[in-house]
């Protein structure tokens, strides 16, 4: 097993005609928040979905740990540590936040098929041990009150943050989060800010995409710029406000207003 | 609502204990229907109810657990309890090689092919396969029960075997509820994407619960062999399982809504005689109207069964 890198080698995804994403290069290293930005459709979220393997690339290799993950099953990629959440929200709606939470036990828990028509001891244990886990994120970001009321009826803040403590119930190593701050408030964005900065000092390495600017510049240590399924450019936040190819895919040209 | 549930439960298992003492023998004979066929609509909602998967096949998995019983019993000379650990491996066996080719199909498609392994299963028998079957007659004359050498051939016996299992199905149920795959079953049935982005293997589980449907399905097709001592093609034909398809899904993925669908379809025709012939209609409205007006059922499915300790104060807590 190698360090956790997480390392896209010329990833290429095609629906039909259309290339989403075109030769992508990126390296996420150990401990970084990375981003990854671009404009409407630029094939940022495919990107995702090629990690996460919800898509296959057609060409070139995801390699996490030193393993090859492109064509595996979105389960098996989750059981080596990447676990995501989306740009809309997808939680168990009927179901409450600390049910919605303990679906991230679940590749952890140690329960075998069986344990669902009869119980035993060590099964009763286990059981336990993940409630008491998911108490522990409940309390990491503060949806104790909340427990047992079901997602759908709660606001769109609180359930970004019931999606994102799903996905750190996994104990992932890597933590990919699609449009974070999308449909948040200021305060709630200042909230989320915190909260991702505390997931990285826990030891886990964050991949995101963000639309907010102002919070891409502020949270990653390293950015990535794609348009048309083509990266454009990388490099840190201070690097990427400088860099001509990317205003331009974000205001336009001067060409452009000329005409 | 769940302080009413915790003294409806042990009310209603209490009235069901003593009821064949109650009733003359006609009655016994509708209470033992009762109870066969809630544990087979149980085992349907495991499928349907819990996995969200249009199963139109459940008679299938009740009509082997009966031939197994009865095929057992009549050919072999095995004792009716003797039979029960096949008659629930079988099913559960065929359940699972059934299910492995095919849970990946949506909604009506997969409904479409429970259909026709429905109407092969009734062909199956019909055309006495092996020459074990008895062809469209069946087959007659199946040992009453017995136990240790003690003859319980009395309807009240039988009442209590098909008591005896409806308990077994809701412990499994009990137990089901509060284990990582009863959980897994819920969230691929609520969003499958995210069920497997969180890290669940959909498939094993959507055949889990074929399995384990089946496997109940069978064990209370021995009850229903052992009730009438006989098994026929017709009791497990297509038009049964959309009848378990219907109680489940007017009824409500909940205990207390398939025990009121199970009523209203096979004990309200036997109270109201004329009833009988108007039930497909009757129940076909109020499949329309439970649609319109409570598309989750009359007594849909509560969630939110959490340990104590995470219900903190806050007016929220439910």
């Amino acid at each position: 097993m190698g360090r956790n890198e997480l390392i896209l080698k010329d990833v290429t995804k095609r629906f039909g005609g259309l290339t989403a994403v075109d030769a992508l290069n990126l390296k996420v290293t150990e401990g970084q928040i990375y981003g990854i930005i671009g404009p409407n459709g630029a094939g940022k979220t495919t990107v995702f979905n090629c990690i996460t393997g919800i898509y296959e690339s057609e060409e070139g290799s995801v390699n996490w740990r030193g393993e090859e993950i492109r064509g595996m099953t979105p389960y098996q990629i989750v059981d080596r540590g990447i676990v995501r959440t989306f740009q809309t929200i997808r939680l168990f709606s009927q179901m409450s936040v600390a049910e919605n939470i303990m679906s991230g036990r679940h590749i952890k828990s140690k329960q075998k098929l069986w344990n669902g028509i009869f119980h035993t001891p060590s099964s009763r244990r286990d059981e336990l041990e993940n409630w008491k886990k998911v108490e522990e994120q409940l309390d990491f970001f503060k949806l104790s009150e909340f427990a047992a009321v079901p997602t759908g009826s709660l606001p769109y803040g609180i359930q970004r943050r019931v999606e994102m403590a799903r996905a750190m119930a996994v104990e992932p190593t890597l933590l990919i989060l699609d449009e974070p701050a999308a449909g948040l408030n200021d305060k709630e964005t200042l909230e989320l800010l915190e909260t991702i900065f505390k997931i990285r000092d826990r030891g886990v390495t964050v991949l995101l995409i963000e639309h907010d600017m102002d919070m891409v510049m502020e949270v990653t240590d390293y950015l990535t710029v794609i348009n048309f399924g083509k990266q454009i450019a990388e490099g840190t936040p201070e690097e990427i406000q400088k860099n001509p190819a990317v205003i331009e895919a974000y205001l336009g040209s001067e060409d452009d207003d000329d005409e | 609502m769940r302080e009413m549930q915790k003294y409806a439960y042990p009310i209603f298992l209490a009235v069901m204990a003593v009821l064949p003492h109650l009733l003359n023998s006609r009655w016994q004979a509708v209470a033992i229907t009762f109870l066969i066929f809630t544990v087979v609509a149980l085992s349907q909602d495991i499928i349907l109810g819990k996995s969200g998967m249009f199963n139109m096949g459940q008679a299938l998995f009740f009509g082997m657990g009966a031939y197994t019983t009865a095929i057992l019993n009549h050919q072999l000379g095995w004792s009716i309890v003797a039979t029960i650990p096949l008659a629930i491996l079988i099913p559960a066996i065929f359940g699972v090689v059934l299910a492995g080719p095919i849970v990946h199909l949506r909604g009506d498609y997969l409904l479409v092919v429970t259909i026709g392994f429905n109407i092969v299963f009734v062909q199956v028998l019909q055309n006495n396969l092996g020459g074990v079957t008895g062809g469209p007659n069946g087959i007659f004359g199946l040992d009453s029960l017995s136990l240790f050498g003690i003859n319980l051939a009395s309807q009240v016996a039988v009442y209590y075997f098909a008591f005896l299992v409806l308990l077994a199905t809701l412990w499994v149920m009990r137990n089901l509820e509060k284990s990582k795959p009863g959980r897994a079953l819920h969230y691929l049935r609520e969003d499958q994407l995210a069920a497997e982005s969180i890290g669940i293997n959909t498939r094993i589980y959507k055949i889990f619960a074929f399995g384990l449907g089946a496997g109940i399905a069978g064990l209370a097709g021995t009850v229903y062999a052992t009730q009438y001592a006989a098994v026929s093609p017709e009791a497990f034909e297509f038009i049964q399982s959309v009848l378990f398809f219907s109680i489940v899904l007017v009824g409500g993925s909940s205990i207390p809504g398939i025990l009121l669908g199970v009523f209203v379809m096979f004990v309200l025709p036997e109270i109201f005689r004329e009833f009988a012939t108007w039930r497909f209609f009757i129940f076909g409205f109020a499949m329309i109207a439970a649609m319109i007006l409570r598309p989750r059922g009359i007594w849909p499915a509560t969630f939110g069964k959490i340990p104590k300790f995470l219900i903190k104060g806050g007016s929220h807590g439910a």
